[in-house]
């Protein structure tokens, strides 16, 4: 019997019992869309997370320098400077995976604008922080060699201070004080958001590394060179342990350090991000798995009614068989009634998914993202489901004798 | 001798049911040569729709041999009879055994749907359906439809298939008086025009319209005789002149 027939026979059969195909359908039709919507807000999740890494710079290693144990006493991070700009250099000269090593300094200070005033992080850096941390000058330009060598009272500020200090007006060329101190301000940062833990990373202002450590900071310092962190990247993210290693080993030389207790901290930011974001696809993981359990007990819907359907049409099926139909024949022709079924289910299923994710993404600002492999994956396991559960109605459709099947009642 | 259509061969049914052996045919020598019309006789629980099951090729014996055409089909699998009856079997049934909301053409083209090889299935179908004078009914449903109109359908659809025998069990069991002689007469048409029809039924006034009458008792052929047939028509004509007469009295 040809194909074409078969699925025509089925579909007829299909709207014979219309609100019965419906009502069997709704299992598959909701474990599908159930399913969808999870992957979908599962892949959503996943791209904000790489969005966000990618911001934070997912190959960028954070050096803080740690207060060294004196006398028993340890002081907090970056409390004692140990690490200088000359460890930077090494960093960035020995270590080959090394694109750019940035050294910063932080402060914070209370900045003043006419009658406004705010209090942003201020940091001391060099122009390699725009590369080490993915900045974007959004107006402006750059720090000048003379105004990184002279500590120049020049700054950069970001679109939070912007916001809060300028308003609308234009900030290049203004004067801002910065704890008392008036410098111009040469630029202005892209926005970045905030990151994962929320913060506002746009909160900031860049000053030369040594305005910071001679007008701002007016602690005594270890060292005229010393730095509070230094930003590492490395060129290849799939260097990060090996770079970590090497970067551990040569500080610790650098350092004279022997000890356990190193006078340093090598952090990697995109480490928390993606902890958070494996929790949360195994969050979205198991959620698939309730929903793929309602894909399953939808076929078993299917299975219970093609049982009903194969009892209901005996006499047809005993017709058939007396007319032509060969076994196979009649096997074919359930096996595709409920794989037409599933397969419609899955389809509606799918369009219902589309309908809650558009609905997620614009009133709840979920992203949601369906791929393309996931629509034909759930149509293609929907009509696998179909034949699965399809498979012994059919056969026992197909064994039936004809001559007992035509005398059913 | 000329080939049989169809024969059976000292054929046997036994069934088990519950612990009692119960013997449906005890051994049944047939011979059906192209051309002949059958009536099928014999009280119920005589075996005479065991017999018809048989020769359809929808049940097979316990022993002895069916042969259609020459070929030997006894052993042969589901798959195989199915092709054999798709075939060489033209079956019409008491209760019709039409497809519900299916249209009658649609009914009709059943048999050659599993016939892949076949060209022109809608024409032919056509054409048969004309042949039992309802081709202006092929869209109709079989609900839309007479139980005699009903019957012309399935008559139209064992006919598609070209078969060797046309087997009819019952056909006119479920028609009133008129109805009944209505397709006799077309039976006994298509008999005219070479058809070879068996045809099972306890009624003698319908077994004596056929040329050819086996009565069945106990499993056995009782009785095997050609008979001069009497004419449907001319039946027709006189029942309904018989109504119209108590119709003005």
């Amino acid at each position: 019997m040809k194909w074409l027939l078969l699925f025509k026979v089925a579909w007829v059969a299909l709207q014979v019992n219309l609100m019965r195909s419906i009502l069997t359908m709704l299992g598959i039709i909701i474990g599908v869309a159930a399913v969808i919507i999870m992957l979908a807000l599962g892949a959503g999740a996943q791209y904000e997370v790489d969005q966000q890494i990618k911001s934070l710079g997912g190959n960028v290693f954070i050096v803080f320098a740690r207060g060294r144990a004196t006398s028993g006493a340890r002081g907090a991070a970056g409390s004692v400077q140990t690490l200088t700009e000359m460890d930077a250099e090494a960093i960035e000269q020995q270590i080959p995976q090394v694109t750019v090593a940035a050294p910063t300094m932080w402060a914070n200070a209370q900045v003043i604008y006419g009658n406004l005033n705010w209090a942003p992080s201020i940091q001391g850096v060099d122009n390699r922080i725009f590369s080490a941390q993915n900045w974007q000058l959004n107006q402006g330009r750059e720090f000048s060699a003379a105004e990184l060598s002279s500590s120049g009272r020049v700054a950069i500020i970001g679109a939070t201070v912007q916001r809060e200090l300028f308003g609308a007006s234009d900030p290049i060329g203004q004067s801002i004080r910065v704890d008392r101190v008036p410098v111009t301000v040469i630029g202005v940062l892209d926005a970045k958001g905030q990151n994962t833990q929320g913060n506002d990373q746009d909160d900031l202002i860049f000053m030369p590394l040594d305005t910071v450590r001679k007008r701002i900071s007016g602690r005594t310092l270890a060292s005229p060179r010393a730095v509070r962190s230094i930003i590492v990247q490395v060129a290849d993210e799939r260097d990060m342990a090996l770079v970590e290693q090497e970067l551990e080993s040569l500080l610790r030389q650098r350092l004279r350090t022997t000890g356990s207790d190193d006078p340093f901290r090598i952090r990697n930011l995109s480490e928390m991000v993606e902890t958070r974001a494996r929790t949360m696809q195994i969050f979205n993981g198991l959620l698939a798995a309730v929903a793929s359990v309602s894909l399953l007990v939808g076929g078993i819907g299917i299975m219970n009614i093609m049982l009903v359907s194969v009892t209901e049409r005996t006499r047809e099926i005993g017709l058939r068989m007396a007319v032509g139909a060969e076994p196979g024949d009649i096997m074919k022709q359930f096996l595709i009634e409920a794989m037409l079924m599933c397969s419609l289910g899955g389809f509606l299923g799918l369009s219902i998914a589309l309908l809650v994710t558009k609905g997620l993404e614009k009133f709840a600002g979920f992203t949601a993202i369906i791929q393309p492999e996931v629509v034909l994956l759930s149509i293609g396991f929907s009509a696998l489901i179909g034949i699965f559960f399809g498979y012994y109605p059919a056969r026992k459709a197909s064994r039936l004798q004809p001559i007992d099947a035509l005398r059913h009642e | 001798m000329i080939q049989a259509v169809i024969e059976s061969i000292a054929i046997t049914k036994s069934y088990q049911m519950g612990s009692q052996q119960v013997q449906a045919l005890a051994g049944v020598d047939v011979h059906i040569q192209a051309g002949e019309f059958i009536a099928v006789m014999g009280p119920s629980g005589s075996g005479k729709s065991t017999f018809m099951n048989m020769l359809g090729c929808l049940d097979s014996p316990s022993s002895g041999e069916i042969r259609i055409q020459g070929e030997n089909v006894t052993h042969l699998s589901a798959a195989q009879l199915a092709r054999i009856r798709n075939r060489y079997i033209g079956f019409v049934f008491q209760q019709f055994n039409l497809l519900p909301r299916t249209s009658a053409l649609d009914n009709v083209m059943l048999p050659l749907l599993y016939r892949p090889d076949h060209s022109d299935a809608e024409s032919f179908a056509i054409e048969c359906l004309k042949r039992v004078g309802l081709a202006e009914r092929m869209d109709h449903h079989p609900s839309q439809l007479s139980g005699g109109q009903q019957q012309r359908v399935a008559i139209a659809r064992a006919l598609v298939n070209q078969p060797a025998v046309l087997l009819a069990d019952e056909p006119t069991g479920a028609l009133d008086t008129e109805t009944g002689l209505e397709i006799m007469q077309l039976f006994q048409q298509l008999h005219s025009e070479g058809k070879t029809i068996v045809l099972v039924t306890h009624e003698p006034e319908i077994a004596a319209f056929a040329s050819r009458q086996l009565i069945f008792r106990d499993g056995r052929l009782q009785s095997d005789k050609r008979v001069q047939p009497a004419s449907a028509t001319e039946h027709l004509q006189r029942y309904r002149q018989q109504k119209s007469q108590e119709g003005l009295a």
